[in-house]
């Protein structure tokens, strides 16, 4: 019976412990969860916007050119919020709408924006590699021997940034039209939803034969994929390069603002490349209409339309 | 702990206090390892909780960075509601800007606007714990960053309550385990302490048996294969093959190759390496049962041997004793003391007393007081010098006198210390009486030779005188003178009878003539000198033919012969010599022939041709009359016998085995040869037929 006793109260000692140890030290903040009120989103308050034409993700293009538009918010005075379209057509048609105050896009969709919507350039600029213009590049995975040269992409699958790119696409296109090849020699023609990382990593996966990309794309990707698994097959022409647009609606005072405020971002500052470093390019340079005329004749030629 | 309870532990089982010791400390670890366990599952869920919660709402701020630029506010709705319908432990989940704008959340009929007033600032340590209707939750907040950048914060409300379910369950899990584990290892101590106890136990049933004498037996279990089977050695003559009872390296002296001429202690140490050992060898207690095992042999063993010693020695000691009590000598040991040890039942009888009253007492409490100081002055001079002591002495008791030979030695002890003294005593007194006659007979037999002799010069004259006499008996005439003559003739055959009988006396002439046993009066004989002849360290060896018919003659005349040539014999030797006395018949030359050789002084070549005469001697004066031989040759003749000697005596007289010592003369053998019935002894022929005994 003593036995028993002290084993019971052994046993009874250690369920307590388990059930009863590990007191709660933490104060609870005391909350209500009853008390509700239905609540909407304060407007913001006006600013001109900002969109970079989507060819890369919203974090992307955010990344890059926030500090862009904080410099120039700061810099002419304005309140200028960057927003962020989805597609190229998103881009476009919100141009129209007038949700796009200033427009950086590559010149193919530059021509469309003019042609219908009245957009006007006033900078283009200088991209890292010290040229205002830019090329599209045809690519292919470099173990992929059956594609060496420009007639070996008759046939294959060809993934494109999206049908309003113009280095992901549109020149790649003329660039084929000029070796007559057209897009019924292609198995298949299909777009990355305006991302230039979908192609590239369409083409590394194998989905696709050959892409089309602008130059220094690859670069995005370096920290992804291993870039040397892909090989350019040929390059496009020189075009004009990206080129900042606004709004028809704009003040020429104001567009004067912002022109002044970019053409003043000198590479050689420090504060001014970080800027510039961040956005991927060196500089602006003055930039008019008449810039783009080899795209809408590159248009013609290929049979798309701007208008 | 009071003693009453120290009492009550001290009188459990060993299997009982195994039992309560392991359960004891098994509960005691369960306690400790199962709540330090618990308090670490449960503060780890509550953290692993935490970081859940933190990990959930940091991975919806990263995800919502797109939507948040993109001002898409379905693509935040679905990330938000995704979360929250994907975990049930998720009460709330919401999204702000950084203007404080709730962009989404995932509360229905209004937003809890409380929550906008606590864990605001994502600096703050997160989660923070809220008190709600709903219980308590964890509210953790994570910025939504890009870069540099602040997009806004997600908050997401964990259930603290679903933790508290799940911690609660796993106190459950750890206490049925523990509980479990604790039954389990309760049994397992339970099976170990009957498993140990057991062997214990069967060790103290072996001790107890060993104390209750049985030796016969088997604590350690049976290996299941034995040496002779590893090593498959095939040798049986090793003292390890075939025992079962025994591991053989608790066995010494076994035939293994390492193990040979070399001590127990280095033969267990080769063991060790030994793959035997390594296959047999068992735990502590299987050794402890071996070692008690052959302790337990080796003891019987011993035992057996000191069983079959102690039969030996009370076999010994009653051969002893018998041997004590038969003879009719009288021995008794005595300490330093002069107390008695031992007194044999000669002595006992001689004295009527009994060995009770003698043992552990002196001779001042047994003898006459005149008697004892006479022994302890004695007795302490042989302890104090350790010379021993030779004496004839006379006792008389109950009017008859005994002569004894007393001798007195000391006892010494291993370190050559007189530890007592040993008496041995015998009855002489029949050898006293043949000496006696031994002296009468001699002086009679010189007194015969004498008068023989005196009687041979006499008997001449006497003849002269009765011859004359008898002359002139024929030529007187005178009657008177006749008459004279013929007194003086009749008074001269006296004188002559006398003569004659003088001389019939010297040569024993009443000498009776009957069968003689040859060899039965030379054995009389040597049993009559033997023990004299042995206190000169003088032995006799015999060797008598028992084909031997019997002799013819006298009996005790042949007994002189016989005792005159062995005490001659042994005068030759003096000191430390042997005597060999020989009987032999020699059938083709029809005689007894007797020799008895000596390793004497041996005698001269020019005199053992006169040593048969009358008063030759070569003694001493007054050792003897130099007439043994002459009468003892006188008797073999009588015998129709002949006496001869040879020094020193020819090998074919001699035994194989006669012993020779350098202190040994050459020598001297005495041949008699007595012809048998009815047959007269030859002359020896030049070229043999020579008998030699």
């Amino acid at each position: 019976m003593h036995k028993k006793s002290v084993l019971c109260l052994m046993l009874l000692v250690l369920s307590l412990g388990f059930l009863f140890s590990c007191g709660e030290d933490e104060t609870p903040v005391k909350v209500s969860l009853e008390k509700r009120e239905e609540i909407s989103i304060r407007p913001q308050a006006a600013a001109l916007t900002y969109a970079y034409l989507p060819q890369y993700s919203h974090t992307e293009s955010f990344q890059r050119h926030n500090r862009l538009v904080e410099y120039l918010s700061q810099e002419t005075g304005l309140s200028i919020r960057q927003v962020f379209p989805d597609t190229f057509d998103d881009h476009i048609n919100k141009f129209g709408q007038g949700k796009i105050d200033i427009s950086f896009s590559n010149p193919f969709v530059y021509a469309k924006l003019a042609g219908r919507f009245g957009g006007e350039a006033f900078t283009r600029i200088i991209e890292e590699d010290g040229r205002a213009e830019f090329r599209g590049k045809i690519i292919a995975r470099r173990d992929n021997q059956e594609i060496q040269t420009l007639e070996d992409c008759k046939g294959t699958s060809w993934v494109a940034v999206d049908p309003s790119s113009a280095g992901g696409y549109l020149f790649v296109l003329g660039h084929f039209v000029e070796h007559e090849i057209t897009l019924d020699d292609f198995a298949e023609v299909v777009f990355a939803g305006g991302r230039q990382e979908n192609v590239i990593l369409g083409v590394y996966s194998g989905l696709h034969d050959i892409g089309a990309i602008r130059e220094g794309s690859l670069s995005v990707v370096e920290d992804k994929i291993d870039t040397r698994q892909i090989k350019v097959i040929d390059h496009s022409r020189w075009y004009p390069g990206w080129v900042y647009a606004h709004s028809p609606r704009l003040t020429d005072e104001t567009v004067a603002k912002i022109k002044e405020a970019m053409l003043k971002l000198d590479y050689d500052d420090p504060e001014h490349r970080d800027i510039l470093e961040a956005a991927r390019f060196k500089g602006f340079v003055p930039s008019s209409d008449e810039d783009f005329d080899p795209i809408r004749d590159l248009s013609k030629k290929v049979g798309l339309e701007l208008d | 702990m009071t003693d009453r309870l120290k009492s009550f532990l001290f009188r459990l089982r060993f299997r009982t206090k195994i039992t309560l010791g392991m359960a004891a400390m098994l509960i005691l670890s369960c306690v400790i390892i199962g709540l330090t366990l618990s308090n670490m599952a449960s503060t780890a869920l509550l953290e692993e909780g935490k970081k859940r919660g933190s990990a959930l709402s940091s991975g919806l701020a990263f995800r919502l960075a797109e939507p948040i630029l993109a001002t898409d506010f379905l693509q935040m709705k679905n990330l938000i509601d995704n979360v929250h319908t994907q975990y049930e432990d998720v009460v709330y989940v919401f999204l702000i800007d950084t203007e404080g704008n709730v962009l989404s959340h995932t509360f229905t009929g209004g937003f809890p606007t409380d929550l906008l007033q606590v864990n605001m600032d994502p600096s703050d340590p997160q989660p923070l714990l809220l008190s709600t209707e709903k219980g308590t939750i964890y509210d953790c907040a994570s910025p939504v960053l890009l870069g540099d950048r602040n997009l806004g914060t997600v908050r997401l409300g964990l259930s603290r309550d679903h933790l508290e379910i799940l911690i609660q369950r796993q106190r459950w899990t750890a206490l049925l385990t523990t509980l479990g584990v604790l039954t389990l290892g309760l049994v397992l101590s339970s099976w170990f302490a009957t498993t140990v106890t057991r062997r214990l136990n069967k060790l103290r049933w072996s001790a107890e048996e060993v104390v209750q004498g049985n030796l016969d037996i088997q604590t350690s279990s049976e290996p299941r294969r034995h040496c002779w089977e590893i090593m498959q050695c095939g040798k049986q003559e090793c003292p390890a093959y075939a025992d079962t009872r025994r591991r053989c390296w608790y066995i010494p002296e076994t035939l293994c190759e390492d193990c040979q001429n070399i001590g127990h202690r280095q033969k267990i140490e080769n063991c060790r390496k030994c793959r035997v050992y390594r296959q047999l060898v068992g735990d502590e207690i299987q050794d402890l049962s071996e070692a008690f095992d052959v302790m337990a042999l080796t003891v019987k063993n011993h035992i057996n041997e000191l069983i079959e010693r102690e039969k030996t020695i009370v076999q010994q000691q009653g051969l002893l004793k018998t041997i004590m009590n038969v003879t009719p000598d009288f021995i008794t040991l005595q300490d330093r003391n002069l107390k008695y040890q031992f007194a044999s039942k000669a002595f006992c009888d001689y004295f009527d007393l009994k060995e009770d009253d003698i043992l552990g007492r002196t001779d001042f409490e047994i003898f006459p007081e005149e008697q004892a100081d006479s022994n302890y002055h004695e007795d302490r001079q042989i302890l104090s010098t350790g010379r021993p002591l030779s004496k004839e002495v006379t006792l008389s008791r109950k009017g008859r006198e005994v002569w004894m030979h007393v001798l007195k030695v000391p006892v010494y002890d291993q370190e050559k210390n007189i530890i007592g003294l040993l008496l041995t005593a015998r009855d002489i007194t029949m050898l006293k009486k043949y000496q006696e006659q031994l002296i009468q007979s001699q002086k009679m037999e010189d007194l015969g030779r004498l008068a023989g002799g005196v009687a041979h010069e006499i008997n001449t004259p006497l003849g002269i005188i009765l011859g004359y006499t008898q002359l002139l008996l024929e030529e007187v005439e005178n009657d008177e003178w006749a008459e004279d003559l013929k007194t003086i003739e009749k008074q001269t055959k006296i004188c002559r009878k006398i003569v004659a009988d003088l001389l019939g006396f010297s040569r024993y002439s009443q000498s009776t003539s009957q069968p003689v046993d040859m060899n039965r009066s030379l054995e009389e004989v040597i049993k009559l000198v033997e023990h004299v002849l042995s206190l000169s360290h003088i032995r006799i060896y015999k060797s008598l033919d028992p084909n031997i018919p019997p002799f013819v003659g006298d009996h005790e005349r042949l007994k002189q012969v016989w005792l005159n040539l062995i005490n001659n014999a042994a005068d030759a030797i003096g000191q430390d010599g042997v005597i060999y006395v020989k009987s032999k018949l020699c059938a083709h030359r029809q005689r007894i022939i007797i020799s008895i050789a000596d390793t004497g002084a041996g005698i001269e070549e020019e005199s053992l041709s006169k040593i048969f005469d009358p008063f030759f001697t070569t003694k001493s004066v007054g050792k003897g009359t130099g007439l043994g031989l002459s009468v003892s040759f006188g008797i073999i003749k009588d015998h129709g016998g002949d006496i001869s000697a040879l020094s020193p005596p020819p090998v074919e007289y001699l035994p194989r085995d006669f012993p020779r010592s350098p202190s040994y003369g050459p020598g001297t053998v005495f041949i008699v040869e007595l012809p048998l019935e009815g047959k007269t002894l030859e002359k020896e022929n030049e070229d043999g037929g020579h008998c030699s005994t």
